[in-house]
């Protein structure tokens, strides 16, 4: 099966690592795997800002480069989400371009899910020495309904424990541009869900949105925590090899 | 009410840092959403219900001129007086006209929010006749002087400590030191009024179409003794708020109070159909209502009609994790949380109140537990969208945004902008990786550090690798 | 134009529908009405209404005794104000089956419910199994002050008449009265607030303690 992975554009500027990640559990769950060289972004910013136009352009951008795959694979519930719930609708009145997006759109997974949903991944050759607290981050929970896929993959990682924080699924308060148009109340969010996740004594904090990461780290280094890791599940999930990247 | 939405910022500002309202707000926290929960079990076809409850909404304001005059028709005829008050002002003129014209100098109040909208008690005692808030949170709040900071729990952002000095320097007692003994005090230091007044207010939660009946919801009793006792009741809603049947009420209701406080149904629900009848011992001899448009009609046939289904249970900022931290006042008006967020700017103007609708961060927390289904983080959105379009918002704002869709619609210049970036962002953050100040992002900074980028981008990366 | 018409009329153009008569489409309105379609409602998975109604009613607050006639109410009666050690007077609805209350040792008298009444009892037009739910309808004969004012109300019900939901017990009250008296009270509990930090109390303005003597045996028709 061909899947085109769609990097996103915060992992391609901030951690590529996570986007090597991604491209090893899908290969080694036996895909084939390309990665489409123009893909920037899925225009979410601009659309959760009021404009609309910004999502258009992206949809677009997004089929002409997707359309050709069996599946599109995103490591983040917050661009599939975007794809998924909100593309079909921005073109009223092209129903036929709307057919198209709708039917991209269905065959668009954000990576846990596609691990687990579509690929039925049932063993991990990976490990990660520590506990782990999970957090949900909102659009992957409340648009795909993703909350099993990754904590079932988890299991498969020999040695990492989880350890539940009280409020998985409360919101980090990141929100994409909201983090920095309300930074006050994003913060006090952020830091809620620090002491959540600090108070599990868990090792790394993973999550399966960058954003959110970004967020959570953020606001713990602000605060003098140097030591708890703040990671992406895939990277939890490809194990330490990834190798120099 | 006065309105101060439009500084929701420097009002957001002020809720972070006021130690009290913050300790109160913790306290605060996960209680609704407990309880809510926990009652939710007992229901299990939710989804079922909701789906109906939406459509119940749904049929209402599809047809909402011939569902008021139905109601109409049969509050007439059962011997109620029907106002309809196009503005906020015309609410309190109209209800002051029926006070002068029968001689009432004390109005027991039972709570509603549409009273707030038109800052009904001030304009009341202007005109020299007594109110009496009876709610005991809305009751706290008049001695403190301060609007309702939630829909259903006005008082919330109190403490008990504060409450006790109130109650004690109001009516000058001991301090009470624990919370039954200063509800006694409250019942003990309202009797007389409700005894007393000539006029009681209520709101009404729904109208019924079929029979002409107002139906408020609630659990002190107050509202009874408001709508009972005094020989004059007004009530004063929406003209939103009709519902075709009872049989429809009994579907909505039972969402409403589980939404709401968690209860299975709450103590009392009234239905009130017309003033006391012919031999009855008790009720009041006029009956009231005042139907209120002030901005409502405005959102019909618009994509926030569908914020007009709502019921007023107030789940969706007990469950929002922006509520949670900054309270309801700061949202500046009468309604908070992400109702509020979509009910204050439609009805004050979206100048008004411009932050409201980027006051969330889309989680969605809201829409998964309305009881009737409102898409509420997509009519923010496109509450943004409005704003975006019409140039409300900060032209460094649009302008970025407008920036990012260029570059991120050009994939060469994108890999060009962002390899540059990111190298240069990469330095910055040094041998910690972290970047302690970015200029133009100071919204993160100030409070977060920014996880500096790994120094290349993936598509770099990826490029080196397959060659 | 009047406020009434303006807003109708805005009513009517938001909503895109033709012509400027309000209330066009009255008679599609008054046929849902008429039909009064049920809507859904959470599965019953209890059978029994009465062990329902009892289950419901005391996890709300309510207290409830249950005796084989309405004969033997008044007693059941003053064994609960005894046992709350409350006084043996109080108000008591004129609508209530002639009882030998005075017999029994209570002083009820047949009136509108006054402010230092302290008891208060009253009979129930139907009960709600799903809730707990006491229905009141107000009238000549039940006034609905005395289930309000004072600090105990009693309920007096026939268990023939505990209804499973809401639904019922509204088209009984159609069928048997026809039209809605000026008020219906469906009471659940006593008077309860938790506008003071959260922390429920129960006896706000309304009744302390709600008790519910159940009278008679379920008849298979």
């Amino acid at each position: 099966m061909r899947v085109g992975l769609f990097v996103t554009c915060l992992v391609d500027m901030m951690r590529p690592r996570i986007g090597f990640a991604t491209l090893k559990l899908l290969e080694n769950a036996g895909c084939e795997v390309a990665v489409p060289p123009n893909q920037t972004c899925c225009g979410q910013p601009g659309f959760n800002s009021g404009d609309r136009e910004s999502g258009r352009v992206m949809a677009r951008r997004f089929l002409a480069d997707f359309e050709s795959f069996d599946y599109v694979v995103a490591p983040s519930g917050s661009c599939t989400g975007m794809i998924r719930s909100h593309y079909g609708e921005l073109f009223p009145d092209d129903t036929a371009l709307q057919h198209r997006l709708n039917a991209l759109s269905q065959r668009t997974f954000e990576l846990t899910d596609f691990l687990v949903t579509v690929l039925k991944v049932e063993r991990l050759d990976s490990s990660f020495q520590g506990t782990i607290t999970y957090h949900d981050s909102c659009s992957g929970l409340r648009e795909l309904n993703v909350k099993h896929q990754p904590r079932q993959l988890m299991e498969q990682v020999t040695g990492a424990q989880l350890h539940e924080m009280s409020k998985p699924e409360l919101c980090c308060g990141f929100g994409g541009t909201f983090s920095i148009k309300l930074g006050e109340i994003a913060t006090r969010m952020a830091d809620n869900k620090c002491q959540d996740a600090l108070a599990t004594k868990a090792d790394a904090i993973v999550g399966g949105d960058l954003g959110c990461l970004l967020n959570i780290e953020g606001r713990l280094r602000r605060l003098g925590d140097d030591t708890t890791q703040v990671l992406h599940v895939a990277e939890v999930l490809a194990g330490p090899e990834l190798g120099q990247v | 009410m006065q309105l101060t939405s439009f500084s929701f910022k420097s009002n957001v500002r002020r809720k972070l840092i006021d130690p009290l309202l913050q300790r109160n707000m913790k306290r605060f926290g996960g209680r609704f959403v407990e309880a809510r929960a926990a009652v939710m079990t007992e229901v299990d076809n939710l989804e079922t219900i909701r789906v109906a409850a939406a459509a119940i909404r749904d049929r209402s304001l599809a047809n909402l001129d011939s569902y008021l005059l139905a109601f109409e028709e049969q509050a007439l005829a059962r011997g109620s007086r029907v106002h309809w008050a196009e503005t906020a002002q015309d609410v309190n003129r109209i209800l002051i006209e029926i006070a002068q014209s029968n001689g009432v100098k004390k109005i027991v109040k039972s709570k509603s929010m549409v009273s707030e909208e038109s800052g009904l008690n001030d304009a009341v005692e202007a005109a020299g006749i007594q109110a009496i808030e009876t709610d005991l949170g809305e009751y706290i709040l008049q001695l403190a002087h301060e609007p309702p900071s939630h829909i259903i729990a006005p008082a919330i952002h109190k403490s008990l400590e504060e409450v006790a000095a109130l109650f004690s320097e109001n009516h000058h007692t001991p301090r009470q030191t624990d919370i039954p003994a200063l509800c006694r005090e409250a019942r003990e230091q309202l009797r007389p009024h409700f005894l007393s007044a000539e006029m009681g207010i209520s709101g009404g939660n729904f109208l019924i179409a079929e029979t002409g009946s107002v139906v408020i919801v609630t659990n002190e009793g107050n509202g009874r003794m408001v709508t009972t006792l005094p020989r004059i009741h007004v009530t004063i809603t929406g003209i939103e708020k009709v519902l075709p049947t009872l049989n429809d009420f009994s579907v909505i209701v039972r969402l409403l109070t589980r939404s709401a406080t968690g209860q299975s149904i709450t103590n009392y629900v009234s239905m009130l159909t017309g003033p006391r009848q012919e031999g009855d011992l008790d009720g009041p001899e006029q009956s009231h209502i005042i139907l209120v448009d002030s901005g409502r009609s405005r959102l019909l046939g618009t994509e926030m009609q569908k914020a007009l289904r709502c019921i007023r249970c107030g789940a969706c900022m007990n469950h929002c994790p922006v509520y949670q931290n900054i309270g309801g006042h700061a949202y500046g008006w009468v309604y908070p949380g992400p109702i509020g967020a979509i009910l204050t700017p439609s009805y004050v103007g979206l100048k008004n109140a411009l932050d409201l609708p980027q006051a969330s961060t889309l989680c969605g927390a809201c829409q998964v537990v309305c009881p009737v289904k409102i898409p509420l983080p997509e009519l923010m959105r496109v509450l943004r969208e409005k704003s975006f379009e019409q140039g409300l918002r900060p032209w460094h704002e649009r302008l970025s945004i407008r920036l990012w869709r260029g570059v991120a619609n050009r994939p060469h210049l994108y890999a060009l902008m962002t390899q540059m970036g990111v190298r240069v962002l990469s330095l910055l953050g040094g041998k910690k990786k972290l970047l302690h100040h970015l200029p133009g992002l100071d919204g993160w900074t100030d409070g977060r550090d920014m996880p500096a980028p790994q120094g290349k981008t993936f598509r770099e990366l990826y490029r080196k690798r397959r060659s | 134009m009047s406020a009434r018409d303006n807003i109708l009329a805005r009513v009517r153009r938001g909503l895109g529908l033709p012509g400027d008569i309000a209330g066009l489409e009255r008679p599609a309105v008054q046929e849902y009405i008429r039909q009064n379609p049920r809507g859904p409602r959470p599965t019953y998975h209890w059978s029994d209404p009465v062990v329902r109604f009892q289950e419901r009613s005391e996890k709300l607050g309510t207290s409830v005794d249950r005796v084989a006639s309405l004969s033997e109410v008044p007693e059941a009666v003053v064994r609960y104000l005894n046992e709350k050690a409350l006084p043996q007077r109080g108000v008591v609805w004129q609508g209530l089956p002639a009882l030998e209350w005075e017999r029994a040792g209570l002083m009820l008298e047949a009136r509108g419910a006054h402010a230092d009444d302290l008891v208060g009892v009253t009979g129930a037009f139907c009960a709600i199994a799903e809730t707990g739910t006491l229905m009141l309808l107000s009238g000549a004969d039940s006034p609905a002050a005395v289930s309000l004012l004072p600090e105990t109300h009693i309920a007096i019900l026939d268990v023939q008449r505990i209804v499973s939901g809401m639904e019922e017990a509204l088209a009984l009250m159609k069928s048997e009265r026809g039209t809605l008296p000026r008020a219906v009270n469906f009471v659940s509990g006593p008077s309860r607030t938790a506008d003071i930090e959260q922390t429920i109390v129960i006896g706000a303005h309304g009744p302390y303690r709600v008790h519910v003597v159940l009278y008679g045996s379920v008849h298979v028709q």
